[in-house]
């Protein structure tokens, strides 16, 4: 690799590295050190990435089953699904627990790592590992189950010998067992790790400045802190959208889609029917998911730039 | 330390805010800590103290039953192998993935940040983080089926034209590798890996390669020992998702020596539901297994033993990236 430092002219073939930034040429073993580096991921993204996304199309217009040969269907598996009323109740599930999630729960991890900034070095760290404790995605769901069983768990105790409420039904209430199946969430609020990351990266100048400027705690947070975190807060609202929209482990374990298909989202709907082996309904009903998600996410995109400055 | 004013911190106004500001975030700290009460509290308290009303919140005659009929499980067919068959089925799965994971998706995501340019760079970038606006729902039958006859898509291989012969296949299915090879590339990490290696500043690179330096030996001389927080990152969100993954496994293991944790341990939650040992009312028909457990004590205290022992894994892997972690919250720091 000596010959292609500065100091010694290159050979013919191999284009001298120029130093200056962003015009940057290399020579091949550079090239090919590069492939190396790609194409194990773009192997595999190919593979398990793409290719199945395209298989997707194609497998829904089939009548895929576990065994024998596939025939071509057109459409048939789409019309199926369009005029079976469970997935349209299934939609509207998804939605309200979407939005109920996003908006109950979106803003809380930025208020709070917003708020935890302020505390001193040593409480920071103190209250980020108690924070940072890891709890399984299971044991969480087993604990909650208990937590809102209806004879003897503890929120049917706060509801009726604290608070004097009536017996409660929590998750067997068709009406309210979306907000129940979020308020755990709301509950156990914490700071984004990613967001204090973020946070991090402001300089402490710019709070100067504007404190100087007479500027007080809200203008401080308006001003400097949000529209610092703002890519990040667009970034991460894509992520949250299109998660929430397909939730799947937490109402399967936590109701199974009860009462009535009450809690029954799009995605847990599509694995009853996979696992009634109707792959091409299946594969249709997540495509039907995925072009509603798409919208979503596009519009959002149009009307929300990631940075409005640039 | 700089949104209240640094001058009249002493203000009774800016106090009492200041006060509630503190009081708020260790109320959430405090909140946060109770399951962990809950969880540990509720193993070791006897089955009839857990359905009591109003509940116990400390537990009145702890008891280690639980614990010992959690791990007895296993003898009375509720599970199909020991508990320990389906640990290590869990660590398989997740350091196997960890281990071809974070390689590869962490040098892809340096070569499109420091040595792609361009247009070339940005269309590879869209090829890698595509894949994140799809749900992963749709591509899970697809995944399921390539795992049985790839690279066909299909439930049967297709015969080779002209003979009774199919097509050979590669199945993955059912093995350990149907967890881990889909699992390879992590497009969210190439996201965070990308976003750290565009801070480090292209001088850095480019003064090494000056003096001569390979791509890969500036990578792990230079690069690498830069990046530990954001690995540590990185090693931690890959180990809790893949550790707990639920759906995946569900799809792709058949044999009940193959399944992991997460998949066994719901599986119990639903047999123990369904046989309403986690109701008050003992359910008719329930099994004879189930019951003989009921009897012997076993009820939500045994779930929550199972709870502990899915989430000791993360737990001690989330201690031992901590300081990576905590160091790794000023990611955005280096300048």
């Amino acid at each position: 690799m000596a010959e292609q430092s500065v100091a010694t002219p290159a050979p013919l073939d191999i284009p001298q590295p120029q130093v200056a930034e962003g015009n940057v040429t290399f020579s091949r073993r550079n090239r090919l050190e590069r492939w190396a580096m790609l194409i194990p991921a773009i192997f595999f993204q190919l593979n398990w990435g793409w290719y199945p996304l395209f298989v997707a199309f194609f497998l829904s217009m089939t009548d895929a089953r576990v065994r024998g040969p596939l025939t071509w269907k057109g459409f048939e598996s789409y019309t199926r699904m369009w005029n079976d009323p469970l997935v349209g109740q299934a939609f509207r599930v998804t939605f309200t627990y979407a939005g109920l999630s996003i908006l109950l729960t979106f803003m809380i991890p930025i208020i709070v790592a917003i708020l935890l900034m302020e505390m001193r070095p040593r409480v920071q760290r103190w209250m980020m590992l108690l924070w940072f404790l890891p709890l399984s995605g299971i044991a969480n769901t087993i604990l909650w189950r208990y937590l809102y069983n209806e004879q003897y768990g503890f929120f049917q105790y706060i509801a009726t010998d604290i608070l004097g409420q009536s017996q409660q039904q929590f998750l067997s209430n068709s009406n309210t067992v979306l907000f129940w199946l979020i308020f755990p969430g709301i509950l156990l609020f914490g700071p984004g790790l990613i967001y204090m990351a973020g946070l991090q990266g402001i300089p402490q100048s710019y709070y100067e400045a504007a404190e100087v400027e007479g500027a007080g705690f809200w203008r401080k947070v308006w001003t400097i802190s949000l529209p610092r975190l703002r890519p990040i807060i667009v970034t991460l609202l894509t992520f949250a959208i299109i998660g929430s929209m397909q939730t799947f482990d937490w109402p399967q374990i936590m109701t199974g889609g009860g009462p009535g298909g009450a809690s029954r989202t799009v995605v847990m709907y599509m694995y009853t029917v996979m696992n009634n082996l109707r792959y091409a309904d299946a594969t249709a009903l997540a495509i039907f998911l995925f072009i509603v998600i798409m919208i979503i996410t596009i519009t959002y995109r149009i009307v929300v730039k990631e940075d409005p400055d640039v | 330390m700089s949104l209240f004013p640094k001058v009249g911190r002493n203000q009774p106004k800016t106090r009492i805010s200041w006060t509630l500001v503190v009081v708020v975030l260790w109320l959430g700290v405090f909140l946060h800590l109770i399951p962990f009460y809950f969880m540990i509290t509720t193993s070791i308290k006897p089955a009839d103290e857990i359905m009591q009303s109003p509940p116990t919140l400390i537990p009145q005659n702890p008891t280690l039953r639980a614990w010992e009929l959690a791990f007895k499980v296993v003898d009375t067919n509720l599970l199909a192998e020991p508990l320990s068959v389906y640990f290590r089925n869990s660590l398989i799965m997740t350091f196997g993935t960890l281990a071809l994971s974070l390689p590869i998706t962490s040098l892809a995501a340096y070569a499109n940040s420091k040595l792609q340019k361009g247009r070339g760079a940005r269309w590879f970038f869209l090829f890698f983080i595509g894949t994140l606006m799809v749900p992963a729902a749709v591509t899970l039958i697809p995944s399921f089926l390539l795992t049985r006859n790839y690279p066909f898509p299909l439930p049967q291989a297709p015969m080779i034209p002209g003979t009774t012969q199919p097509f050979p296949t590669i199945r993955i299915w059912n093995t350990p590798w149907a967890v881990i090879i889909p699992a390879v590339f992590n497009a969210f990490n190439f996201l965070l890996f990308k976003g750290f290696f565009d801070t480090i500043p292209n001088s850095i690179i480019q003064a090494a390669r000056v003096d001569g330096g390979s791509e890969f030996n500036i990578f792990r001389r230079i690069v690498l020992p830069l990046s530990i927080p954001v690995y540590a990152v990185a090693a931690y969100l890959q180990f809790s998702g893949s550790w707990d993954s639920f759906l995946w496994p569900l799809v792709v293991f058949q044999d009940s020596n193959q399944l992991p944790m997460s998949v066994a341990i719901n599986n119990l939650i639903q047999r123990f539901a369904q046989s309403g040992t986690t109701n008050a009312q003992a359910a008719v028909g329930a099994n004879l297994a189930i019951r003989q457990l009921q009897e012997a004590g076993l009820s939500w205290n045994g779930l929550m033993v199972l709870g502990l022992l899915q989430t000791a894994p993360i737990f001690v892997f989330f201690i031992i990236c901590r300081e990576y972690l905590l160091k790794g919250v000023r990611i955005r720091g280096l300048k």
